[in-house]
């Protein structure tokens, strides 16, 4: 089933990016290899979200680049980079309200339906037939993350470890080479962050892709990533293997300490 | 009978003008405040090809349609880069120009007079066959891939952007979709009245096809062609009342928007009836 790819190279370098006066970002720099699980750390406030928001097109960055196996991706628009390969869920869950379960999933896959206008409005066999291929897709992905028999309910009427499964299976959909995972653990009970954690790591023998998550439970980022990167004040603050950076004095003394 | 007659094609030509209106407000979430200025275009050139040049109906409802399409992409390339509130003030003042430059070209227009002598073409079965074809038109497009994606952004087009979905793209098909069924809306209008004058035209009739949009459920075609035949026909059942009726009117909308804020169908389609079959076979599969 899985495939080993030798695409999803992702390479950051120098990123910057000020708000004002306040430096989110500050000459940043992270890599990671195909098929690797990549964790970001920081206190709050350290720049997390704005890197993943630069990486993805939300922001355009102040300095630095970002090469998707080894393409530049800097001037690109968020849906171009979306199209490229990059997927991402949201911090605070971001799902389509006027769309059922299935139909949020099918709207990874609607920007590259091979059908135009006309097919569309005529409802000619060539739409329908992409139609239920897309249907059939979003499915799988929904029944890869346990949510089958789910898809017509309102994605709001779900449970909130459920609408997180959700996201994640709407940014499968996409097909990406990169998923970004922000928070992806907040919210849930500790026998969801269990049953989290094995999806991801099951997702990811599946498919293989690159992940890089952003994440305060030390659960999920000791068991999850390969590498770690700690951020603080938009800067990088250490790098290396999950224990050696665990043990790292000063990243204890600005992070882990506090949780300890 | 000549009265029920016309009521019936009135309302089956808004019905078709409030299609465009739905597309813009209820599925990419954008204000059009100047939706029936798309009708005055498909009207007046289609009833201006038709006088001037003795164009068969057919050819000038198509060019009348065309155009209103091409005055949507001109009012639609610059704005839907903008924000949604700046979007109702550009299409306001688009709708105001049109119907001041069809004040001011008396010569080609006949102004405030009127344009007049305009052929009798469509009849009540026209407008009814009109409607059905551009509802089948509609109703796929809002099932389609296009219509997912619009309804996507219109929640949250932040999300939308990183699915892949090209935002401002969609919302400029859409808008051409809109302009070009309003457009022959207004075609439709011109070779029925036999008459136009650029004050039916107006700011007023845009805003009148927002509310019934908003009445009949934001988020359901269904509910805006109920609200629509309701709210066309309603003065006219008010008739009676004849001074009330309009504050009647008033306060039935009034009614609707408070204890129904999502209005009366919500996001309900009438195809759920159908189509509940099959999903839910889909589901166990």
């Amino acid at each position: 089933m899985s495939t080993t790819t030798t695409r999803g190279l992702l390479e950051v370098s120098g990123l910057s990016k000020a708000f004002g006066g306040v430096h989110a970002v500050d000459d940043f720099s992270f890599a990671a290899k195909p098929g690797e699980i990549v964790g970001i750390i920081g206190p709050n406030g350290a720049g997390k979200t704005t890197v993943f928001n630069l990486v993805t097109g939300v922001y355009a960055a102040d300095r630095g680049s970002v090469l998707l196996d080894g393409v530049s991706l800097c001037g690109r628009r968020q849906d171009q980079i979306a199209r490229e390969g990059i997927g991402r869920t949201f911090q605070n869950i971001r799902l389509f309200k006027g769309l059922n379960v299935l139909e949020n999933v099918m709207t990874a896959s609607d920007p590259t339906a091979p059908y135009g206008f006309f097919s569309a409005i005529l409802s000619l066999p060539a739409k329908r037939g992409s139609d239920r291929q897309e249907a059939k897709k979003g499915r799988e992905y929904l029944s890869l993350v346990g949510l089958s028999g789910l898809e017509d309910a309102r994605p709001e009427s779900l449970p909130y470890g459920m609408q997180r499964k959700l996201e994640l299976a709407r940014a499968l959909a996409i097909g990406p080479k990169v998923i970004l995972l922000d928070e992806p653990a907040a919210g849930l009970n500790p026998s969801e962050v269990r049953e989290f954690i094995d999806l991801v790591q099951r997702l990811h023998e599946r498919f293989n892709f690159t992940i890089v998550f952003i994440e305060h439970r030390m659960e999920v980022v000791m068991n999850l990533s390969h590498k770690l990167f700690v951020l603080s004040f938009g800067k990088l603050l250490a790098s290396g293997e999950p224990l050696e950076v665990r043990h790292n004095p000063e990243v204890i003394e600005a992070y882990i300490g506090e949780e300890d | 009978m000549d009265y029920i007659y016309s009521i019936l094609t009135l309302t089956g030509i808004t019905m078709i003008g409030v299609m465009g209106t739905y597309m813009v407000t209820g599925l990419t979430g954008q204000f059009s405040f100047g939706q029936a200025a798309f009708m005055a275009v498909g009207g007046y050139v289609s009833a201006m090809l038709a006088l001037k040049y003795g164009v068969p109906f057919a050819l000038a409802a198509l060019i009348g349609s065309a155009a209103a399409a091409l005055s949507g992409l001109l009012v639609g390339m610059p704005t839907v880069r903008l924000r949604r509130d700046y979007i109702s003030l550009v299409t306001f003042g688009f709708g105001e120009a049109i119907i001041s430059v069809l004040n001011n070209s008396a010569q080609l227009t006949g102004g405030a007079e009127g344009l007049v002598g305009i052929p009798k073409r469509v009849d009540l079965p026209l407008v009814m066959a009109s409607v059905v074809v551009c509802l089948f038109l509609v109703a796929c497009y809002k099932n389609s891939k296009y219509g997912r994606q619009c309804l996507a952004l219109r929640t949250d087009e932040l999300a939308a952007r990183s699915m892949g979905i090209d935002v401002n793209r969609l919302k400029l098909v859409t808008f051409l979709f809109a302009s070009a069924i309003t457009g022959y809306a207004g075609v439709l209008y011109a070779f029925y009245a036999q008459y136009l004058e650029p004050g039916y035209f107006n700011w007023t009739v845009s805003a009148e096809w927002l509310i019934i949009v908003f009445v009949g459920g934001i988020n359901s075609l269904t509910g805006a062609m109920v609200s629509a035949v309701i709210l066309t026909s309603l003065p006219e059942f008010l008739r009676f009342a004849s001074a009330w009726r309009i504050i009647i009117y008033c306060i039935i909308v009034l009614l609707i928007i408070n204890f129904r804020p999502n209005g009366i169908f919500g996001d309900w389609e009438i195809s759920r009836l159908w189509k509940k079959k099959t999903t839910v076979k889909g589901g166990q599969a």
